[in-house]
Parts: structure tokens; sequence; C-alpha cells
């Protein structure tokens, strides 16, 4: 098991940025997204919104992972967040449901309201692989490897999103 | 905005996203100091201009994929991945303070 944690101050206030995490597909940092569904959503009691999501992604394999290791460099990912906007806070999971066995990455986002009224972004996510074959620590460490480069890329991403609410917020409708 | 993940549920995906996405900036900027009692009202007012609004896009853009998941025989995953992990615990503080980096 490998773990890798991340934090990262977003300058936006917590509402601007959760908006924007919430529509950070399509952009041009995630064009391996191919899809994206809500497949439920709900109020809870307590007023938090519940959502999940059903997410296809496209992934390159490693070069030297070996052939036939996955039918397809195809992924889908299931995404549960709560979103919390008296606490402000949004937490949010994801994981992939296929090739588990392969690698199972789970990543945990928390978005929360700081005192200066700015945003902290925090991230975890842990990467299990049970392939075997003397291969499970490389794959391990390749995802993590991969990982790292994604944590920024889909910042870059949201930050895309967070410009384009600020453009549009500027202009009167 | 993204696609469905199945084309022909994508102009519903397109209708439903709109009309949530509105609601949902209004959603996000509560009055800033509520009592438990504004809290209830501002949520139920929310629930039910959510209803209103987006009720009837969403229950046809849900039909749409809950056969297309049929269909592509995801239910089986999404199934098995709701028994491991469901996600029951409201936000909890203690593993998100830390501010570690890595």
């Amino acid at each position: 098991m490998k773990f890798f944690s991340q934090s990262f101050l977003y300058d936006d206030p917590w509402s601007i940025v959760s908006f924007a995490f919430f529509l950070r597909y399509p952009n041009p940092y995630a064009s391996h997204v191919a899809s994206c569904d809500v497949i439920s959503r709900s109020l809870s009691p307590q007023g938090t919104l519940i959502t999940t999501r059903l997410i296809l992604k496209h992934g390159a394999l490693p070069r030297w992972a070996p052939k036939g290791i996955m039918k397809n460099a195809e992924s889908w990912i299931i995404e549960e967040s709560e979103v919390d906007p008296f606490g402000r806070v949004v937490r949010c999971s994801t994981r992939n449901l296929d090739h588990v066995k392969i690698m199972r990455v789970e990543e945990t986002i928390t978005l929360r309201q700081t005192e200066d009224h700015k945003t902290i972004q925090h991230t975890e996510a842990r990467f299990v692989s049970g392939f075997g074959w003397g291969l499970t620590k490389r794959i391990e460490s390749h995802g993590v490897a991969k990982f790292k480069a994604h944590v920024h890329r889909s910042r870059e991403g949201i930050s895309v999103i967070l410009n384009l609410i600020r453009q549009s917020r500027m202009q009167p409708m | 905005m993204a696609h469905s993940l199945s084309e022909a549920c994508t102009p519903l995906k397109s209708e439903y996203d709109s009309c949530f996405n509105a609601w949902f900036e209004g959603y996000l900027e509560p009055a800033v100091s509520t009592t438990p009692e504004q809290r209830t009202k501002f949520s139920n007012q929310k629930a039910a201009e959510y209803e209103e609004k987006c009720g009837k896009i969403w229950e046809k853009y849900r039909s749409c994929v809950q056969k297309a998941v049929k269909d592509k025989q995801l239910d089986a995953l999404l199934d098995q991945a709701r028994q491991e992990n469901p996600l029951k615990e409201p936000p909890n503080d203690s593993s998100t303070n830390k501010a570690s980096s890595s």
C-alpha cells in the first residue's frame, strides 16, 4: 500500500471553489474524462447534498506493463460526495470500480473554508495493488507517480473553471 | 459539459446539469450566521425549489442513465461498490485539518 497526502490553498471563497469543483469536467486538463453522469442525488435530513457520479476515464498503461494486463485502458470511477453549505465543507471520495486487482486507488478530497475566507483543499490517496508476479510494488509506485502529476493537472483544470466563473460573475446578466 | 455514458442521454444530461448548476450556486451560499430553525427553513426551501425546477428533467435523465447502466452491465459493479463502502458519514474534521504535505 502506498499513501499520498497534500494540501493546497485557493485564494477564492469556498462557495466559488466548490462550484468550480463540481463543474470541473470537461476542462482542457481532463481530456481523459470520457463521460460523467449523476446516478443519484438527494438532500439529507441535515440539509447536506449527497451525490453519486459515475465517471469513465481513459488512461495510458505504463510501458513496462505486461501485454494483455488490461483489455482496454479505460476505467469506471465512482465518486461520492457530500456538500455541507452551513459547515462550509465538501467531502468527496472516488475509487475505481474495475481493474481493482491490478490496482485500487481511493482518493478523498475535502474543500473547507478557512477563517480568512479562502479555501483549503486536502487530498489523500491510497494505492493498493494485488497483482503479484513481483510487480505489486512497481505498480503502486507508478500509481503514486502518476497521481502526483494528476493532482497538479486537476488543480490547473479547476483554475480554468474558476476563471470562467469569475468572468461570468463580473458581467451583468 | 461532459458527455453522458450513453449518447442518447447526453441532451437530457445537459438540460439537467444547467438546471442543477443554477440551483447549486444559490444552495452554496446560505446566510452566514443562521439559527438551526433558519437552516431548516433554508434547506426546505431549497429542496422545494429543486423539486419544482429540476424534478421533472432529473427523472427523465435518471431513467435514461439507469437503462444505459443496465445495458452496459455496470449495475453489478455499482452494487458491489455500494455494499463495500457506502457513504453515510457526515463530513468529519478528524483527518482533514492537519496541513500535511508530501
